[in-house]
Protein backbone atom coordinates (compact mmCIF):
# COMPACT_ATOMS: atom_id res chain seq x y z
CA UNK A 1 0.00 0.00 0.00
CA UNK A 2 1.56 3.22 -1.13
CA UNK A 3 1.36 6.07 1.31
CA UNK A 4 0.96 9.64 0.22
CA UNK A 5 4.60 10.19 1.14
CA UNK A 6 5.71 7.45 -1.23
CA UNK A 7 3.58 8.89 -3.99
CA UNK A 8 5.10 12.34 -3.59
CA UNK A 9 8.60 10.83 -3.52
CA UNK A 10 7.92 8.95 -6.72
CA UNK A 11 6.63 12.06 -8.42
CA UNK A 12 9.71 14.00 -7.32
CA UNK A 13 11.87 11.30 -8.87
CA UNK A 14 9.99 11.59 -12.14
CA UNK A 15 10.39 15.32 -12.55
CA UNK A 16 12.36 15.38 -15.76
CA UNK A 17 15.21 17.73 -16.40
CA UNK A 18 15.83 16.75 -20.01
CA UNK A 19 13.17 18.97 -21.60
CA UNK A 20 13.78 22.50 -20.56
CA UNK A 21 11.11 24.97 -21.54
CA UNK A 22 11.02 28.51 -20.36
CA UNK A 23 12.46 31.69 -21.65
CA UNK A 24 16.14 31.03 -22.05
CA UNK A 25 16.64 34.37 -23.76
CA UNK A 26 16.04 36.16 -20.47
CA UNK A 27 18.54 33.95 -18.70
CA UNK A 28 21.23 34.65 -21.29
CA UNK A 29 20.84 38.40 -20.96
CA UNK A 30 21.22 38.14 -17.22
CA UNK A 31 24.19 35.81 -17.32
CA UNK A 32 26.53 38.41 -15.96
CA UNK A 33 24.09 39.68 -13.42
CA UNK A 34 22.47 38.29 -10.34
CA UNK A 35 18.84 37.26 -10.62
CA UNK A 36 16.51 37.09 -7.63
CA UNK A 37 13.23 35.15 -7.85
CA UNK A 38 10.69 35.04 -5.04
CA UNK A 39 7.44 33.12 -4.87
CA UNK A 40 5.03 31.73 -2.34
CA UNK A 41 2.99 28.53 -2.41
CA UNK A 42 0.19 27.60 -0.07
CA UNK A 43 -0.28 23.92 0.78
CA UNK A 44 -3.26 22.96 2.94
CA UNK A 45 -2.65 25.09 6.02
CA UNK A 46 1.03 25.72 5.40
CA UNK A 47 2.58 28.65 3.55
CA UNK A 48 5.94 28.04 1.91
CA UNK A 49 8.04 30.97 0.75
CA UNK A 50 10.83 30.43 -1.74
CA UNK A 51 13.63 32.76 -2.66
CA UNK A 52 16.12 31.83 -5.37
CA UNK A 53 19.19 33.97 -6.01
CA UNK A 54 21.11 32.90 -9.08
CA UNK A 55 24.78 33.75 -9.15
CA UNK A 56 26.91 32.78 -12.13
CA UNK A 57 28.36 29.62 -10.61
CA UNK A 58 26.16 29.01 -7.61
CA UNK A 59 22.57 29.18 -6.52
CA UNK A 60 21.33 30.42 -3.17
CA UNK A 61 17.93 29.20 -2.07
CA UNK A 62 15.82 30.10 0.94
CA UNK A 63 12.75 28.13 1.98
CA UNK A 64 10.51 29.73 4.57
CA UNK A 65 7.89 27.75 6.46
CA UNK A 66 5.05 30.06 7.50
CA UNK A 67 7.50 32.82 8.44
CA UNK A 68 10.43 34.84 7.22
CA UNK A 69 12.93 33.26 9.58
CA UNK A 70 16.27 32.43 8.05
CA UNK A 71 16.59 28.91 9.47
CA UNK A 72 19.65 26.73 9.08
CA UNK A 73 22.21 27.19 6.34
CA UNK A 74 23.60 24.30 4.29
CA UNK A 75 26.16 24.12 1.51
CA UNK A 76 25.99 21.27 -0.99
CA UNK A 77 27.91 20.42 -4.12
CA UNK A 78 29.14 17.47 -6.11
CA UNK A 79 32.62 16.42 -5.14
CA UNK A 80 35.33 14.81 -7.20
CA UNK A 81 36.37 12.17 -8.11
CA UNK A 82 33.24 10.09 -8.03
CA UNK A 83 30.67 12.88 -8.43
CA UNK A 84 28.96 12.07 -5.18
CA UNK A 85 27.19 14.90 -3.40
CA UNK A 86 28.50 16.36 -0.17
CA UNK A 87 26.47 18.50 2.20
CA UNK A 88 27.76 20.63 5.06
CA UNK A 89 25.70 22.35 7.73
CA UNK A 90 27.15 25.83 7.75
CA UNK A 91 24.98 27.60 10.27
CA UNK A 92 22.64 26.35 12.93
CA UNK A 93 20.95 22.99 12.86
CA UNK A 94 21.36 20.07 15.15
CA UNK A 95 21.73 16.60 13.76
CA UNK A 96 18.35 16.64 12.07
CA UNK A 97 18.34 16.30 8.33
CA UNK A 98 15.46 18.53 7.31
CA UNK A 99 17.35 20.93 5.13
CA UNK A 100 20.41 18.86 4.40
CA UNK A 101 18.33 16.14 2.73
CA UNK A 102 16.69 18.68 0.45
CA UNK A 103 20.03 20.30 -0.39
CA UNK A 104 21.53 16.90 -1.16
CA UNK A 105 18.72 15.90 -3.52
CA UNK A 106 18.68 19.33 -5.15
CA UNK A 107 22.31 18.94 -6.17
CA UNK A 108 21.69 15.39 -7.33
CA UNK A 109 18.76 16.42 -9.48
CA UNK A 110 20.11 19.66 -10.86
CA UNK A 111 23.89 19.36 -10.81
CA UNK A 112 24.17 22.87 -9.35
CA UNK A 113 26.35 24.19 -6.59
CA UNK A 114 23.85 25.11 -3.87
CA UNK A 115 23.75 27.18 -0.69
CA UNK A 116 20.43 26.66 1.03
CA UNK A 117 18.74 28.24 4.02
CA UNK A 118 15.66 26.48 5.29
CA UNK A 119 13.48 26.68 8.40
CA UNK A 120 11.16 23.74 7.75
CA UNK A 121 10.65 21.91 11.04
CA UNK A 122 11.87 18.38 11.41
CA UNK A 123 9.77 15.21 11.42
CA UNK A 124 7.77 16.36 8.45
CA UNK A 125 9.00 14.34 5.48
CA UNK A 126 5.87 14.92 3.38
CA UNK A 127 6.28 18.67 3.60
CA UNK A 128 9.97 18.36 2.80
CA UNK A 129 9.24 16.32 -0.28
CA UNK A 130 6.58 18.76 -1.50
CA UNK A 131 8.83 21.78 -0.93
CA UNK A 132 11.64 20.03 -2.77
CA UNK A 133 9.41 19.20 -5.71
CA UNK A 134 8.17 22.80 -6.02
CA UNK A 135 11.68 24.10 -5.86
CA UNK A 136 13.05 21.73 -8.47
CA UNK A 137 10.16 22.51 -10.78
CA UNK A 138 10.83 26.23 -10.40
CA UNK A 139 14.55 25.80 -11.00
CA UNK A 140 13.78 23.91 -14.20
CA UNK A 141 11.24 26.54 -15.30
CA UNK A 142 13.77 29.29 -14.73
CA UNK A 143 16.30 27.38 -16.78
CA UNK A 144 18.92 27.20 -14.06
CA UNK A 145 19.50 23.46 -14.10
CA UNK A 146 22.50 21.87 -15.78
CA UNK A 147 21.86 20.04 -19.05
CA UNK A 148 23.24 16.75 -17.75
CA UNK A 149 22.24 15.99 -14.18
CA UNK A 150 24.43 13.80 -12.01
CA UNK A 151 21.89 11.03 -11.78
CA UNK A 152 18.96 10.17 -14.02
CA UNK A 153 16.40 9.76 -11.22
CA UNK B 1 16.53 47.77 -7.52
CA UNK B 2 13.95 47.19 -4.80
CA UNK B 3 12.05 43.94 -4.37
CA UNK B 4 9.13 43.69 -6.77
CA UNK B 5 6.68 41.63 -4.76
CA UNK B 6 5.27 43.70 -1.93
CA UNK B 7 3.58 40.65 -0.39
CA UNK B 8 6.69 38.55 -0.09
CA UNK B 9 7.78 38.52 3.54
CA UNK B 10 11.47 38.98 2.76
CA UNK B 11 12.55 42.31 1.34
CA UNK B 12 15.56 42.39 -0.90
CA UNK B 13 17.60 44.91 -2.82
CA UNK B 14 20.09 44.34 -5.60
CA UNK B 15 22.89 46.67 -6.60
CA UNK B 16 25.98 46.65 -8.70
CA UNK B 17 29.18 48.64 -8.40
CA UNK B 18 32.52 48.90 -10.10
CA UNK B 19 35.58 48.79 -7.84
CA UNK B 20 39.20 48.55 -8.95
CA UNK B 21 38.11 47.37 -12.37
CA UNK B 22 35.98 44.53 -10.96
CA UNK B 23 32.21 44.43 -11.15
CA UNK B 24 30.70 43.66 -7.77
CA UNK B 25 27.14 42.47 -7.45
CA UNK B 26 25.54 43.04 -4.08
CA UNK B 27 22.28 41.57 -2.81
CA UNK B 28 20.78 42.59 0.52
CA UNK B 29 17.98 40.52 2.08
CA UNK B 30 16.12 41.21 5.26
CA UNK B 31 14.67 38.14 6.97
CA UNK B 32 12.71 38.13 10.19
CA UNK B 33 15.66 37.19 12.31
CA UNK B 34 18.73 37.73 10.10
CA UNK B 35 20.21 40.07 7.57
CA UNK B 36 21.87 38.52 4.55
CA UNK B 37 24.41 40.44 2.47
CA UNK B 38 25.95 38.83 -0.61
CA UNK B 39 28.81 40.63 -2.35
CA UNK B 40 30.27 38.76 -5.26
CA UNK B 41 32.78 39.33 -8.03
CA UNK B 42 33.39 35.67 -8.80
CA UNK B 43 29.81 34.50 -9.41
CA UNK B 44 29.70 32.50 -6.20
CA UNK B 45 29.10 33.23 -2.56
CA UNK B 46 32.73 32.64 -1.60
CA UNK B 47 33.49 33.06 2.05
CA UNK B 48 30.50 33.20 4.40
CA UNK B 49 30.75 35.00 7.73
CA UNK B 50 28.39 35.25 10.65
CA UNK B 51 28.37 38.30 12.90
CA UNK B 52 26.26 38.94 15.96
CA UNK B 53 25.96 41.51 18.70
CA UNK B 54 26.57 39.91 22.04
CA UNK B 55 24.20 40.41 24.93
CA UNK B 56 26.36 42.02 27.55
CA UNK B 57 26.27 43.99 30.71
CA UNK B 58 28.88 46.54 29.73
CA UNK B 59 28.15 49.90 28.16
CA UNK B 60 30.27 49.22 25.09
CA UNK B 61 28.71 46.68 22.75
CA UNK B 62 30.66 43.57 21.89
CA UNK B 63 30.36 41.55 18.71
CA UNK B 64 31.07 38.00 17.77
CA UNK B 65 32.30 37.56 14.21
CA UNK B 66 33.36 34.27 12.68
CA UNK B 67 33.97 32.69 9.30
CA UNK B 68 31.55 29.81 8.89
CA UNK B 69 32.49 28.76 5.37
CA UNK B 70 35.57 29.52 3.29
CA UNK B 71 38.72 31.50 3.91
CA UNK B 72 39.65 31.72 7.54
CA UNK B 73 42.96 33.52 7.09
CA UNK B 74 41.74 36.86 5.74
CA UNK B 75 41.39 39.33 8.60
CA UNK B 76 40.03 42.01 6.27
CA UNK B 77 36.91 39.95 5.65
CA UNK B 78 36.30 39.62 9.37
CA UNK B 79 36.88 43.35 9.78
CA UNK B 80 34.30 44.03 7.07
CA UNK B 81 31.73 41.85 8.83
CA UNK B 82 32.53 43.57 12.11
CA UNK B 83 32.05 47.00 10.51
CA UNK B 84 28.73 45.98 9.03
CA UNK B 85 27.29 44.36 12.16
CA UNK B 86 28.30 47.44 14.12
CA UNK B 87 26.22 49.51 11.74
CA UNK B 88 23.31 47.08 11.50
CA UNK B 89 23.00 46.62 15.24
CA UNK B 90 22.49 50.33 15.74
CA UNK B 91 19.31 50.00 13.69
CA UNK B 92 18.13 46.45 14.39
CA UNK B 93 20.06 45.22 17.39
CA UNK B 94 18.64 41.72 17.47
CA UNK B 95 19.41 40.64 13.93
CA UNK B 96 22.66 38.83 13.25
CA UNK B 97 24.37 39.23 9.91
CA UNK B 98 25.23 36.54 7.41
CA UNK B 99 27.76 38.07 5.05
CA UNK B 100 28.98 36.38 1.91
CA UNK B 101 32.06 37.79 0.21
CA UNK B 102 33.07 36.20 -3.07
CA UNK B 103 35.75 38.63 -4.14
CA UNK B 104 38.69 38.55 -6.52
CA UNK B 105 40.43 41.35 -4.71
CA UNK B 106 40.45 41.70 -0.94
CA UNK B 107 41.99 45.14 -0.82
CA UNK B 108 40.73 47.53 1.81
CA UNK B 109 39.58 50.05 -0.83
CA UNK B 110 37.23 47.50 -2.37
CA UNK B 111 35.91 46.40 1.00
CA UNK B 112 35.36 49.99 2.10
CA UNK B 113 33.41 50.69 -1.06
CA UNK B 114 31.30 47.60 -0.52
CA UNK B 115 30.56 48.61 3.07
CA UNK B 116 29.68 52.14 1.96
CA UNK B 117 27.34 50.83 -0.74
CA UNK B 118 25.62 48.47 1.69
CA UNK B 119 25.15 51.23 4.28
CA UNK B 120 23.86 53.66 1.70
CA UNK B 121 21.32 51.15 0.38
CA UNK B 122 20.35 49.61 3.64
CA UNK B 123 17.07 47.78 4.10
CA UNK B 124 16.90 48.12 7.87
Amino acid sequence: METEYDQVLHSVAHVKIADQTGDSADVKQDEDGVKVSCFTEVLDDVTLHFQIIRLAKQIYVWIGYNSAKFGNLYAAASTRPSNTVSVATVLGGTSDNTGSGIAHRLVMKTGLNIIMACNIPKNNPLLEAKAEKMLIRKLIDLGYTMPTPLRAT
Amino acid sequence: MESLDANFPVRHRKLSLETNGNKTEIVLCSYEDHILVIATQIGAMGTILHARKEEGMSVEPTFSVSVIFGKRDEPMLIATARRLIDHISSYVPSKPLVLSLGLKDHSSETLKEIVAAVIENRLW
